[in-house]
């Protein structure tokens, strides 16, 4: 029943035995249920099989995401250590990578219980996805040796190996991690939009299922979402670490790794939205129900959480680098513009919360004549919100920007008019942006769609060309003295915690989506749900769901934060004393 | 949009900033405080039609949010708001403000629970046409009528026979007032002793909303056909209207048609109009 | 320890906060389509309620079409009052082939002003059976007509529908473009861009002579209309054979129209 790819008849030999295991647990009830003999689904007493299915997967996701995602930066930070000869760097990137072995463990671990789950709660589904997907998981397997290899080869030699074939390891490491991600992004994006199949299901082409209509914008999307989500567990570890550090220096090198990690992932951010643009495109390509059902159907109101969240990313980072501002001498100087950032950040965060269908009373339906508002329609649509993203964008980078020349004075001549050039493409910029905006009210929806690349294009344009000026206008700038690292305030420290467990929340809630927008399918349109999880639940059901998943992954991270500390301790020494000292001496202090 | 609700407000905070400022010196925690009010405010009372309470909810809670990390962004600026409000707890001077604010928060939970547990139970809330769109045609009694050409044969005796059109609205008032008031009311506006247990509220005749924009054959399709011959895309509906083609004749219904015009002083919509 | 339990209980706090935004918004819980069984005598009273149900459930209709919303943007067209107008919609058809054909063959038509996108609603995901589609246009025809269609009505469409469930939709092509599309279906053996005559007329200047509506017709019915001193017939052989029918994604047809329309 299970067909193998004819093209080589070495792969069958493993491939067969894979199969056999898998054959033989689908099969055979694991715990005592002799009942017929293939059930499609088996179920769990007290939990519901699908909540700890994807429990088990979000955990699996986000774990791994956190150990894709870790070794990109950290070997570009190695790699600018390398090229300025600036030992910081080195030991910046170290302390990274310390995170990376013992998550790598938990994402096999959690990896294999999401397989055994899979096998045991959906036998049915497991069968038709290994059938179609045959040869791919060999691979998989093969990668994830060698991801082994390159991850614990680039850990262990840290500094005993020569600085090029480091840097060469960690290249390895991140070309086989996104391999693996890739194959197993293609057997997900395949339940999502399946392709490369007949009217029975059968496979025709398995590139084609492979290569399906999301699996190229997903890759993408999770590429630059795993820097994102990285960045910010890597920032609450630097966190985690200044608050416990009991000197000055520790203090200064955490402060700077937060920052790094925070800088890190508020940039992979940025171009987030439009990679989520080109997913959604593709979904609508696929089947223009399944991008309704998501956008504008049963999970509009998820997209209107979504957005108190990215308001609230943006919001946090904004107020962790005024915060910062507080180690930099001279940064007073640009206390005042703080008000009317956020005062625009308010603005555009309010635009987009606003649900374009609201929720009324009978009462208040009737004030308004109807389930729409007349003045908040106006805010609840396209137009409105992609302006408001777009504004947001450019609030944070004037935030970054007085960040950067807080303790700058520039001396070039044409200092002035280089201000005045910077704040009148600023102007330009916004000024055609809210036209946009407005002007989008009054064309039919194809023209409005379109109109979000121009304002996308005049943003990006913006930051590049202000940064360009800026770059030169500080040339041999006058200093008011070098950023003091660790000079900042323990409130800066929970703003990273807080960015760092709201993009886990966000990431949570976007995986719940991409798995729930095939509602009562298995596979889209080929395999129906049967089981009587096939409803789709209560957005205050997934929200809950996320949040005990959130808590879980913090509490796994707490872990892999203590064990990352060990490494730095100073050897264990038995001390005269009572059994007390000893005692407290291997439990965890209160650093950890 | 209530233009004098936001100069109002404005025109408060001008005050505050240049004039109040004089005599007290407000820190951050009370601008904050103001501006929370303020915005709230404007929320609530400036903007015609009103928010729904879940957006107002929802606007202020980014508010907060927002006031807090401004009020915590600025070290020095913190601190004073701390200090200030533990000078409040302990210096005696502050002594029986603190005591008020001490009983007020209690005070104000429990009237806030007060209130809300006494609020009238509200239905869920759903989204309704408030014209359905109607059939070209109905057939009552057996007969067909075409919706699109109806006209009401009692009209036509407006401009020629004026004694009988009086009889005519004569007997339309009896057959309101024997069916049709108890729920629409004795002055039309769909506040009848019956109507307070319905949602949708009975139709309210005087607004310009209602008959005043419809033709009379939509008036006898709604009337003979009542809440079961509603199409069915205006779901989700629970009008109660009865389907009075079960009680009345045609010739009543038009009546009553010509007495809810002649009462209210409203013309019907001429057939023909686009709708 | 301390500080780390500080932590966690800030964890939890974040948590439960966006659980809470979670729990503010509307509360929806969507059930999976129920198989509605229809016998086969049904009177025409019968299956109006039993089309609606569809309509509003396992056909999905409300996805993308509405009910009396005549509003501007909408992103189908509204049905409400479709009965009275069906029949007029394409010359030559009855309100039942029209209704019909909008849903075996959605895009043969599309009506003015809108992007060609229905699925062919036959046709796993939505998969309704002929008889539910049969309910379906009985019940399109009473807003705003008389019902005509019986369960007995015989279409030209019927059949084609795969009995199972659990079958996958047709593999469509991808994101072709419109350049390649017209080589790869073998469009320039008949119909050159230059104006010279070939077995099909010249496509130059073709956005010209036709809306993008006509040219959608032209492709996807290619026999609605013949120019003169053309044979009927060729196309729709032409296209049968090379699988453009199959193989062509809505969005490649769109973009094809879309190429066609600038010449």
């Amino acid at each position: 029943m299970l067909t193998i790819d004819r093209r080589s008849w070495l792969l069958r030999l493993p491939l067969g035995i894979l199969v056999l295991v898998l054959v033989a647990l689908c099969s055979e009830p694991v715990w005592a249920a002799p009942q017929e003999a293939d059930p499609e689904y088996r179920a769990l007493p007290f939990i519901s099989s699908r909540v700890l299915m994807w429990a088990v997967a979000e955990l699996h996701l986000m774990f791994a995401a956190f150990v894709l995602a870790v070794p990109i930066f950290a070997l570009v930070i190695e790699f600018i250590g390398y090229k300025t000869g600036d030992k910081r760097y080195d030991q910046l990137a170290y302390d990274f990578t310390k995170l990376l072995s013992v998550s790598f463990s938990f994402t096999a671990t959690l990896g294999a219980l999401l397989t055994f789950a899979l096998i045991v709660f959906y036998p049915a589904l497991t069968q038709y996805l290994v059938k179609i997907f045959s040869w791919t998981f060999l691979p998989y397997v093969l990668l994830f040796f060698l991801e082994a290899f390159f991850l614990y080869a680039y850990y262990y030699g840290w500094g005993k190996l020569s600085p090029r074939l480091h840097l060469f390891l960690g290249l390895m490491l991140n070309i086989v991690g996104t391999a693996i991600m890739f194959i197993a992004n293609a057997w997900l994006t395949f339940m999502n939009t399946p392709n490369g199949i007949d009217e029975m299901g059968n496979l025709t082409n398995i590139w084609e299922a492979i290569n399906n209509y999301i699996w190229m914008p997903i890759n993408i999307h999770r590429i630059i979402a795993n820097v994102a989500f990285g960045g910010a567990i890597g920032a609450a570890y630097g966190a985690f670490k200044f608050l416990g550090a009991k000197t000055l220096e520790a203090r200064a090198h955490y402060d700077w790794m937060g920052y790094i990690g925070i800088f890190v992932a508020i940039c992979a951010l940025l171009p987030l939205p439009f990679a989520g643009y080109w997913l959604g495109v593709e979904i609508y390509a696929y089947d223009q129900s399944l991008g309704i059902t998501l956008m504008g159907g049963t999970f509009s109101w998820l997209f209107i959480v979504q957005a108190v969240l990215i308001g609230n990313l943006f919001l946090a980072a904004n107020y962790y680098l005024w915060l910062s501002m507080a180690r930099i001498p001279g940064a007073e100087r640009f206390r005042g513009f703080i008000k009317y950032l956020l005062g625009i950040i308010t603005l555009c965060f309010i635009v987009w919360a606003t649900p374009h269908s609201l929720v009324a009373t009978v009462e208040e339906a009737r004030a308004m004549g109807g389930s729409h508002h007349p003045i908040l329609n106006v805010l609840g649509v396209m137009s409105a919100k992609n302006t408001a993203v777009n504004l947001l964008i450019l609030t944070t980078y004037v935030s970054f920007l007085l960040y950067r020349r807080a303790n700058k004075e520039a001396i070039v001549s044409w200092a002035k008019t280089g201000n005045w050039v910077q704040f009148g493409i600023f102007a330009a910029v916004v000024i055609y942006v809210v036209f946009l905006g407005v002007y989008g009210y009054f064309v039919d929806a194809q023209t409005r769609i379109g109109l979000s690349r121009p304002q996308v294009m005049s943003v990006l344009f913006a930051m590049v060309s202000v940064t360009v000026i800026d770059i030169f206008l500080f040339k041999n700038a006058k200093s008011r003295g070098e950023i003091v690292w660790g000079k900042i305030s323990a409130r800066s420290q929970y703003a990273l915690f807080f960015l760092a467990i709201t993009f886990t929340w966000l990431m949570g809630l976007m995986g719940y989506v991409r798995a729930g927008m095939r509602q009562h399918w298995h596979v889209y349109g080929v395999m129906r749900d049967t089981s009587v999880d096939a409803f789709t639940p209560t957005l205050g059901f997934a929200g809950g769901v996320v949040s005990a998943i959130v808590i879980v992954f913090f509490l796994l991270i707490a872990i892999v934060f203590f064990l990352a500390g060990l490494s730095g301790r100073k050897d264990w020494e038995p001390k005269s004393g009572s059994r007390w000292v000893r005692a407290k001496a291997s439990a965890p202090t209160e650093d950890s | 949009m209530n233009l004098f609700v936001f100069l109002a407000i404005a025109a408060a905070m001008v005050l505050i900033q240049f004039v109040v400022t004089r005599w007290v010196k407000l820190n951050r925690l009370a601008w904050m405080g103001i501006w929370w009010v303020a915005l709230w405010a404007a929320f609530s009372y400036g903007i015609n039609p009103p928010l729904p309470n879940s957006i107002i909810l929802l606007f202020m809670a980014i508010i907060t949010i927002a006031l807090v990390a401004y009020l915590s962004a600025d070290n020095e600026e913190l601190k004073q708001a701390q200090d200030s409000i533990v000078r409040f707890m302990v210096a005696r001077q502050y002594r029986v403000a603190l005591l008020i604010v001490l009983f007020a928060i209690p005070a104000a939970v429990a009237a806030w629970t007060y209130v809300s547990m006494n609020e009238a139970p509200q239905p869920p809330s759903s989204g309704r046409t408030i014209h359905p769109p109607p059939p070209s045609s109905i057939t009552f009694e057996g007969t067909a009528i075409d919706l699109t050409t109806a006209n009401n044969p009692i009209r036509e005796l407006q401009h020629t026979d004026e004694a009988a059109f009086a009889e005519h609205v004569a007997n339309g008032r009896r057959i309101y007032f024997e069916n049709c008031f108890y729920c629409h009311g004795d002055n039309m506006q769909g506040a009848g002793m019956f109507a307070h247990g319905y949602d949708p509220l009975p139709a309210n005749f005087n607004d310009a909303t209602t008959i005043a924009m419809l033709q009379e054959s939509y008036l006898f399709w709604r009337i003979a056909k009542g809440a079961p011959g509603l199409p069915s895309e205006s779901t989700p509906w629970s009008s109660a209207m009865p389907a009075w083609e079960d009680f009345l004749t045609q010739e009543e219904i038009w009546d009553v048609i010509i007495f809810l015009y002649e009462f209210t002083g409203f013309e019907p919509r001429a057939q023909g109009m686009p709708h | 320890m301390k500080q780390a339990l500080k932590i966690f209980g800030f964890t939890i706090v974040v948590s439960v906060f966006y659980w809470y935004v979670s729990l503010w918004v509307p509360q929806k819980r969507t059930e999976p389509p129920e198989d509605i069984e229809i016998a086969a005598n049904l009177t025409i009273e019968e299956m109006i309620p039993i089309g609606e149900e569809i309509v509003a459930g396992k056909g999905t209709c409300l996805t993308c079409h509405t009910m009396g919303d005549h509003g501007t943007g909408l992103r189908f067209p509204d049905l409400a009052g479709i009965g009275a107008i069906a029949g007029e919609r394409v010359e030559g058809q009855s309100d039942v082939e029209y209704l019909a054909e909008s849903m075996y063959d959605p895009n043969a038509y599309v009506l003015e002003g809108y992007v060609a996108g229905m699925p062919n609603v036959a046709r796993p995901p939505i998969a309704l059976s002929d008889q539910e589609i049969l309910t379906v246009i009985a019940y399109l025809q009473s807003l705003g007509g008389t019902p005509t269609v019986t369960m007995d009505t015989q279409l030209e469409w019927q059949g084609q529908a795969p009995a199972s469930q659990d079958v996958a939709p047709v593999a469509v092509g991808g994101n072709r473009d419109a350049e390649t599309l017209f080589t790869a279906y073998l469009c320039n053996t008949c119909h050159s861009l230059d104006g010279t005559a070939g077995a099909g007329p010249t496509l130059q200047g073709l956005g010209g002579r036709m809306s993008k509506a006509e040219i959608y017709e032209a492709i996807v019915d290619p026999d609605a209309t013949v120019t003169e001193g053309y044979v009927a017939g060729v196309m729709t052989v032409m296209l049968d054979a090379n699988g453009f029918r199959e193989q062509v994604s809505a969005s490649e047809l769109q973009a094809l129209v879309e190429y066609l329309a600038t010449l």
